[in-house]
């Protein structure tokens, strides 16, 4: 019972954590949304007094600060994140739950992209230990890291999609769309899996064990991808989790960029535009999911190594 | 945990896999007949509540008004691709309509057979009931005083009631939604007899120092303290409250908005109201006589009033459909119905909003497309990208740095020409210094504006003599004023500054954008060097922006204004002295006099001269310094037909059509 329980208890632990980050950032997005000078509903055409006070009173903005601060929190409970500011004909929750599949979407295929090209190329680069393929490989990773991927997504847009025409410049809705975004997204990642990958395979190439399964006589492919990459892949699992976070965060950016329309692009335009619900509602999302990405993480090491202990 | 970390690998591939299908299944869909990109996503498709470009192009798809603006017959051979063409208000919901001798009381002929897309017919009733919708308070529309030239609107909208004064009065508690104000709650209809108001707040006192906002705050929280006691003619109960106590036809009601703060009264005795506005079917002039007959009666002969009605916030909405699923809920695609050439398909926030041919609208033959993607792209450049990749037909905003070379390599898909918005600075003249208009003339003189528009923005903007943009039928601006270093200098020296010397210093306010800062660094240059004036920038957050011009807390102030309508007046009676726009403190009463005089001449050749006299007054007074005249600035694709030139930059969808056989070859894409 004993192993069963002391997961159970880290996830608690886990979960209390959680709710008090989410609080935190709750407080904080407040009182900044607070002391923005202006406020939401300027604009360049001046309303008469008794309209706008039917506005203040829609999103409660008459009422005394604590008495918002509580009842807004108190809808945040119940997941009402309440109405748009800005895009009036939706509430935050519709334009989450419009968003969040497409930015997945888009992550999902970083994510796997990252991982493919980024152990394909680790595991090359070791094996081809100091060879031109391997300088090649990790010169490129340097770069990948290197270039923030504004600037990859601008140049791949004007040799991928100007000079070669071999796919559309941007927008959402087909599989030609997805791959750009998503390779951008991805080259960081990818790179930093190759570096991680070449790492613990140079390392776990030199063990005994993998000495062992040559002097068996197996073949070098079998002994690369059957017993060695097992061993090296551990550093790759445990940096998912950054990664995840990482490909969440950049997808900002990337979406802005190639205009998708995931919750980057609402997370963005929501702070630009001072549409506070919006993006208070996307803050609170994203804190959410980066804590339970990297609390996932942690519980898959501890399933793939057994040398690590749940505490 | 050993049969998991044995299973783990497989698990893992099975997760990216099915994620993988996952995110593959968002499949593809049909491409559109045609493409644009519709800027920024738009807030709203209710028409009474938006404003902005994209929401017109968006809502004038999907609704149509009484009138609609298009080009007069036969424009596709009388005006060259390079010519604005002129658009007039045509018949649409309204088949025709009547104006009486003192131009007062329009009468509009509704069209037989017009219908909304849930098949019933758009009647006068439809018309009456949206725009008592738009002019209710807890609507909010920002467009509201485009109803303003009708008798009694103003007063519903900012729910004035006099003693005496026949009001509704919606009892609280009796609605379906306390947030929807349609359907309404229990409506009690009659006549005030008084108004008992408790002490004034010390904030509205004559000698207060409290600023306009607090004041104006202050006061709406008295107002609603007030009671009144209202004779009751009729009651309309609602669904939720079919029958109302304690209230009879004769008998009468003592109520108030916030029994709580009605000190004066015994506040057990109060009916809690939600509202008392002035009678709308008494006071405001509009009337569905009956349904094929609308009758709309003005405060004063209002020469434009039927280019307001064919302009988007007069659009009618359906009732059944706002009130069956509220607001805002009622725009969305699978509830919304509508009048107008279009259907919503679909909407993707921040992506696109597809639009299909609407088979129930009354000139849907003349309706070419049948399916049209309005994208929302925020960036100028995902813009340029898009349509030089062919992914888009029209693109309405374009990268600034490009434009000059986008003009030159492709001048046949770039049509530009003179649009009806102005570029200005306002100035504070409350200000110590700014108070003198010599000194304000001298800083209008002192900006070179061809170089501006030659240097800076460079995409054929017309440099502003004077505030009126050319292009207005009818109307011939007063001389306006060129590029004088020197007699702008002399100026200044009579005004008492020689060479600056005394002036206060001035700052330039902008809201933070490249464009503006670069426009606001040459004028700062241009002042130094020609008056000698020691000149700031301050860019600022837009809210900060706004607000610092709302509290006349401000020197120098960059501004935009685009026509409401075509028409001169647009672009000068929000300069008198009451007018919520004006934000320069400037007040002159032979200006606030000629404009209200031309609100009521009913001569259109005089009308146009008494505006030319009040522009006269204000380019003499210079509270506003006009810098430049915009251009449109359009790519559109050669196989896009019946697309044309207008002043003010709006191309209606159903004139369009897409031949790809007949565009001239080699110059779209691959």
């Amino acid at each position: 019972m004993k192993g069963l329980l002391a997961p159970l208890i880290i996830l608690a632990k886990r979960a209390a954590w959680t709710l008090l980050t989410l609080w935190l950032v709750y407080t904080i997005s407040f009182a900044l949304m607070w002391s923005v000078p202006g406020g939401p509903f300027k604009s360049e055409k001046k309303i008469p007094e008794a309209i706008k006070r039917n506005i203040e009173a829609k999103f409660h903005f008459n009422d005394p600060v604590w008495k918002q601060y509580l009842d807004y929190m108190w809808d945040i409970c119940h997941f009402d994140f309440r109405a748009s500011f800005k895009l009036e004909d939706f509430t935050v929750n519709e334009v989450i739950s419009q968003g969040f599949p497409v930015s997945a979407s888009l992550g999902i295929f970083a994510l796997l992209f990252a991982l493919l090209f980024g152990t394909t190329a680790g595991v090359i680069s070791a094996s081809r230990r100091n060879s031109v393929i391997d300088v090649a490989f990790m010169g490129l990773a340097t770069i990948g890291i290197a270039i923030p991927n504004f600037v990859l997504a601008g140049i791949s847009i004007i040799v991928v999609v100007f000079w070669l025409h071999l796919l559309p410049a941007s927008g959402w809705g087909t599989i030609q769309q997805i791959l750009l975004p998503a390779l951008c997204l991805s080259a960081p990642f990818a790179a930093y899996i190759a570096r991680l990958t070449r790492a613990g395979m140079l390392e776990v190439l030199n063990l005994d064990y993998i000495r062992t399964a040559y002097a068996k006589g197996l073949l070098p492919r079998n002994v690369v991808i059957r017993h060695a990459l097992r061993g090296a892949l551990l550093p790759v699992v445990s940096y998912l989790g950054p990664a995840t976070a990482g490909i969440l965060t950049g997808s900002l950016v990337v979406e802005r960029l190639f205009n998708i329309p995931g919750s980057g692009s609402h997370f963005i335009e929501a702070a630009l535009g001072q549409d506070y619900t919006l993006e208070m509602g996307m803050v609170l999302v994203y804190t959410l999911l980066l804590s339970v990405m990297n609390t996932l993480v942690d519980f898959s090491y501890a399933v793939i190594d057994p040398r690590v202990k749940l505490e | 945990m050993p049969f998991l970390r044995k299973a783990f690998p497989y698990l893992a591939i099975a997760l990216g896999l099915a994620s993988l299908a996952w995110a593959v299944s968002f499949g593809t869909l049909p491409k559109a007949d045609f493409t644009f990109d519709n800027g920024n996503e738009i807030r709203t498709a209710d028409p009474s509540k938006a404003t902005g470009q994209p929401e017109n192009r968006v809502i004038n798809a999907l609704f149509e008004g009484l009138l609609r603006s298009l080009p007069d017959e036969g424009w596709e051979r009388k005006y060259g691709p390079g010519e604005n063409v002129p658009m007039t208000p045509q018949g649409a919901m309204a088949e025709s309509f009547d104006v009486s001798e003192d131009g007062r009381v329009y009468t509009f002929h509704m069209r037989k057979g017009a219908q909304w897309s849930n098949g019933d017919p758009v009647t006068a009733v439809d018309f009456a009931w949206s725009w008592r919708r738009m002019l209710h308070p807890e609507t909010a529309s920002e467009y509201a005083y485009q109803l303003y030239y009708l008798v009694g609107a103003e007063g519903y909208n900012t729910a004035v009631v006099q003693e005496g004064g026949l009001v509704e009065v919606e009892l609280d508690g009796t609605r379906r939604d306390k947030l929807q104000a349609f359907p309404r709650g229990t409506i009690v209809r009659g006549k005030v007899l008084t108004i008992t108001k408790p002490p004034e707040p010390p904030e509205l006192a004559k000698d207060s120092k409290a600023n306009a906002e607090a004041k104006s705050k202050a006061e709406a929280t008295w107002k609603e303290s007030w009671v009144y006691e209202v004779e009751v003619a009729s009651v309309e109960p609602s669904a939720e409250d079919p029958d109302p106590k304690q209230i009879s036809t004769g008998g009468k009601i003592v109520c108030c908005i916030d029994p709580a703060k009605a000190k004066s009264v015994d506040a057990g005795s109060l009916v809690k109201i939600l509202h008392i506005l002035p009678d709308f079917e008494e006071t405001v002039g509009v009337k569905a006589e009956s349904p094929e007959k609308l009758v709309v009666t003005l405060k004063s002969r209002t020469a434009y009033f039927d280019e307001l009605v064919a302009f988007y916030p007069l659009y009618p909405v359906n009732r059944k459909c706002v009130e069956e699923h509220g607001s805002p809920n009622w725009t969305k695609p699978e509830n919304l119905v509508c009048n107008g050439p279009y259907t919503m398909q679909f909407r993707r926030i921040r992506d696109r909003i597809r639009l299909v041919k609407n088979p129930k609208y009354w000139d849907e033959q003349q309706v070419q497309l049948q399916v049209i993607d309005a994208m929302a792209v925020k960036s100028e450049t995902t813009t340029l990208n898009m349509y030089l990749n062919d992914q888009i037909d029209w693109a309405t905003q374009l990268p600034p740095p490009m434009i000059p070379k986008l003009k030159q390599i492709m001048p046949k898909e770039f049509p530009s020409a003179p649009m009806l918005t102005v570029y200005l600075y306002r100035v504070n003249v409350t200000k110590p210094g700014l108070d003198n208009a010599k000194v304000r003339r001298a800083l209008n003189l002192a900006i070179d504006k061809k170089n501006i528009c030659e240097i800076i923005t460079r995409a054929g903007e017309v440099p502003a003599t004077s505030v009126v943009p050319p292009g207005l039928a009818g109307y011939t601006p007063p001389p306006g004023t060129q590029y004088d270093p020197k007699l702008a200098s002399k100026l200044l020296e009579e005004a008492g500054f020689p060479s600056g010397r005394g002036l206060p210093p001035i700052e330039i306010v902008y809201n933070e954008l490249d464009a503006h800062r670069t426009i606001a660094e040459r004028i700062q240059q241009m002042w130094r060097e020609n008056l000698g004036i020691g000149v700031q920038l301050r860019g600022v957050e837009w809210g900060t922006y706004l607000d610092l011009q709302n509290k006349l807390d401000y020197h120098v102030a960059r501004a935009g204004w685009i026509a409401d309508y075509p028409d001169p007046n647009t672009f000068l009676d929000m300069w008198t002295s009451s007018s919520q726009q004006n934000q320069t403190g400037w007040k002159n009463k032979d200006f606030d006099a000629l404009i209200e005089k031309a609100g009521t001449e009913p001569d259109r050749k005089k009308r146009m001269e008494l505006l030319r006299d009040a522009e006269a007054i204000l380019i003499e007074e210079s509270p506003i310094l006009p810098i430049y005249w915009y251009v449109s600035k359009n790519l559109v694709k050669p196989h896009v037909k019946g697309w044309f030139l207008n002043s003010q930059d709006t191309h209606p969808l159903t004139l369009l059509r897409v031949d790809h056989e007949n565009s001239p070859i080699g110059s779209a894409g691959p």
